[in-house]
């Protein structure tokens, strides 16, 4: 804080009054009415009846609902295996001493990540075409004619089919950031491993891996936050169905909101997204904290047993030997 | 340097080594390879297919076109209907001027956050990092319902509001951290030599701040030209499309003519594309810092 230099108060009220304002008006306001229309009935028109909780008993007993909530759950999960998980084995292959080209991999890696959810939505569903599409194209060239399908007409395959597209998208933005955690670990440190003569796997796992750890709970989150958002790509690539097989939360209240025009249960719907992502992105925190901290704890305490164990054992040994 | 060259000395010495350093070197490579193409695939698919007529794709999805023909890009020009053109300079627009408000805003409200002592410092501060933490899409519904009751609806600014406030919490935290770093005495100095608030602000800092507000910049120019659900929502009037807009079009009308959707993707992603593979490296160490440190 500066402390020699005081401007007037009003010049600093000047600067932050718009900001404030206009922040107030969208971000909060539009919680108030949430919670404020989630206690109508109302359809849009200019008919507006209070029916309290009816709409919350509604929402608890709404299948729908649920399935799509938990629908966002498989996603969240989902991602952070694909996403993570391929970014991560991506990254140790670029940064491996034998790899050329890094920079190359780099940008096209990330290239997915800048075009919008809609342009993907439409690369995959020509994709997933049946009569048209690339997937039943190469079942075709390797002879299995018989696994073809109308991939997005099944109930069963439709979430990990709209799951695949999201984690494409994103492998190139997390492999960036953990590429750039994995550079900045001293190059000292995994050359004197690779001398004594640790393997790129245990490289991989004891040294890169809890050194990056706080990129990885970075990661993480934002993969929740991510997917507990997912729209725009299963709007354009199945809008929610066959049925309600591939609905998100978001997905389902535009439908209750815009195509049943059921303002007052849409709103309480937002409530209700509003309440689970809040929840699910801070329970996930607590779960990554708790669990991190405890597995590395384990590890480190087992790690240092086994030493204190060999080290006896050579004792002994040796004693036995003289 | 030296230390590897030394080691790869050492290697050398064992034939055996030598060969499994070739074969992991081909496998290593070979993998990555295969995941660039993946992501670079579509692209290119793109980018030949659209040049076939929509007859020839279908007799052959994978194929190069054998007679290359603009026909389908000249179609979607001339057709006055799609107004893919005005879409293209409506998120155009859309996406500067959220951009140039994103960061001056983010720039006056972190400088003041970061700087100045006042009683509601800290809980402004708060007020727009809550921000980061809530869910927009639970917010579609109710800035609908406001929006359109107070007609800020179908109008070439409405969606700069939520563009510009959604962007704020996470541009003001980068841009409060960055300052923080900034030695004092460069205000002090200004203030002996008389200048004011507003000088020092615009004069002095905001030059310094030049790479957070790059970077800030850079993380909004794609969340802006691609955002679609509140678009969706508050843009009905064709004549405002914006790009994902303007393709969501598309879906059903053409389904079987994907020349053609393929064409309308690639005019519609050519800014964009351009942009990134022009600057993927300040775009790339831009994003990082963004995720990371917000």
């Amino acid at each position: 804080m500066l402390k020699s230099i005081k401007p007037k108060k009003w010049v600093v009220a000047a600067y932050l009054a718009v900001p404030v304002a206009l922040y107030v008006f969208t971000v909060f306001a539009p919680l108030v009415a949430a919670l404020f229309y989630s206690f109508f009935e109302w359809k849009g028109g200019p008919v507006k009846t209070f029916n309290g909780l009816a709409n919350y008993t509604q929402l608890i007993h709404d299948e729908v609902f649920w399935s799509a909530f938990w629908h966002n759950i498989f996603l969240v999960l989902v991602c952070i295996i694909g996403q993570i998980g391929i970014a991560f084995i991506v990254v140790l292959l670029i940064n491996s001493k034998v790899t050329k080209l890094q920079g190359i991999h780099r940008t096209f890696g990330f290239f997915p990540s800048t075009i919008s959810a809609v342009c993907i939505g439409f690369i995959w569903q020509m994709i997933y075409d049946s009569k048209r599409g690339l997937l039943n194209y190469f079942l075709e060239a390797i002879g299995r004619d018989d696994l073809k399908k109308v991939w997005l007409n099944e109930p069963s395959l439709v979430m990990l089919l709209v799951s695949i597209p999201l984690i494409w998208q994103f492998i190139g933005y997390y492999m960036v950031i953990l590429l750039s955690a994995v550079s900045s670990i001293s190059t000292e440190v995994l050359e004197s491993a690779e001398i004594d003569g640790a393997t790129g796997i245990q490289r991989a796992r004891y040294i890169v891996l809890p050194l990056i750890k706080n990129t990885l709970l970075v990661c993480i989150t934002l993969c929740v936050a991510g997917n507990m958002k997912a729209f725009d790509n299963i709007y354009v690539m199945t809008a929610g169905g066959p049925g309600y097989s591939s609905m998100v939360m978001a997905m389902y209240g535009y439908k209750v909101s815009f195509e049943q025009s059921n303002l007052g249960y849409g709103s309480c719907i937002s409530v209700g997204i509003f309440v689970l992502a809040l929840a699910v992105i801070g329970g996930s925190q607590v779960l990554m904290n708790y669990f991190m901290t405890d597995s590395y704890d384990r590890n480190e305490r087992k790690h240092l047993k086994q030493i204190e164990k060999e080290r006896k054992q050579a004792i002994k040994n040796r004693k036995a030997n003289a | 340097m030296a230390k590897e060259m030394k080691m790869t000395k050492v290697e050398d010495n064992s034939a055996g080594t030598r060969v499994k350093r070739g074969v992991l070197t081909v496998v290593i490579n070979f993998f990555l390879w295969f995941f660039s193409l993946t992501c670079i695939f579509p692209l290119i698919w793109m980018l030949y297919s659209s040049l076939k007529e929509k007859r020839v794709f279908n007799a052959d999805i994978m194929g190069l076109p054998k007679e290359p023909t603009l026909v389908n890009y000249t179609k979607i020009l001339s057709n006055k209907d799609y107004r893919l053109m005005q879409s293209v300079t409506n998120s155009a627009r859309t996406t500067i001027l959220s951009v140039l408000l994103i960061v001056l805003i983010a720039f006056i409200v972190g400088y003041i956050l970061a700087r100045i002592n006042f009683a509601l410092n800290k809980p402004l501060y708060v007020m727009f990092l809550m921000g980061m933490l809530i869910p927009i899409h639970s917010l579609m519904v109710p800035i609908y319902i406001i929006f359109s009751k107070m007609g800020l609806s179908n109008h070439w600014y409405t969606l700069l509001l939520p563009y510009v406030s959604f962007a704020l919490p996470m541009s003001i935290f980068l841009v409060q951290g960055y300052v923080k770093g900034i030695p004092t005495e460069l205000e002090e100095a200004a203030a002996i030599d008389g200048s004011t608030f507003s000088k020092t602000l615009f004069g002095i800092i905001l030059p310094v701040c030049k790479p957070i507000l790059v970077t800030v910049a850079i993380i909004n120019v794609f969340s802006c030209w691609n955002e679609f659900s509140f678009a969706l929502i508050l843009i009905k009037d064709r004549a405002l499309y914006t790009v994902p807009l303007g393709l969501k079009q598309f879906t059903g009308q053409f389904t079987s003519d994907y020349p053609k959707i393929m064409a309308a993707m690639l005019i519609t992603m050519a800014p964009i594309v351009i942009f990134y593979f022009a600057f993927s490296k300040q775009i790339i160490k831009g994003m990082v810092a963004g995720a990371v440190k917000g």
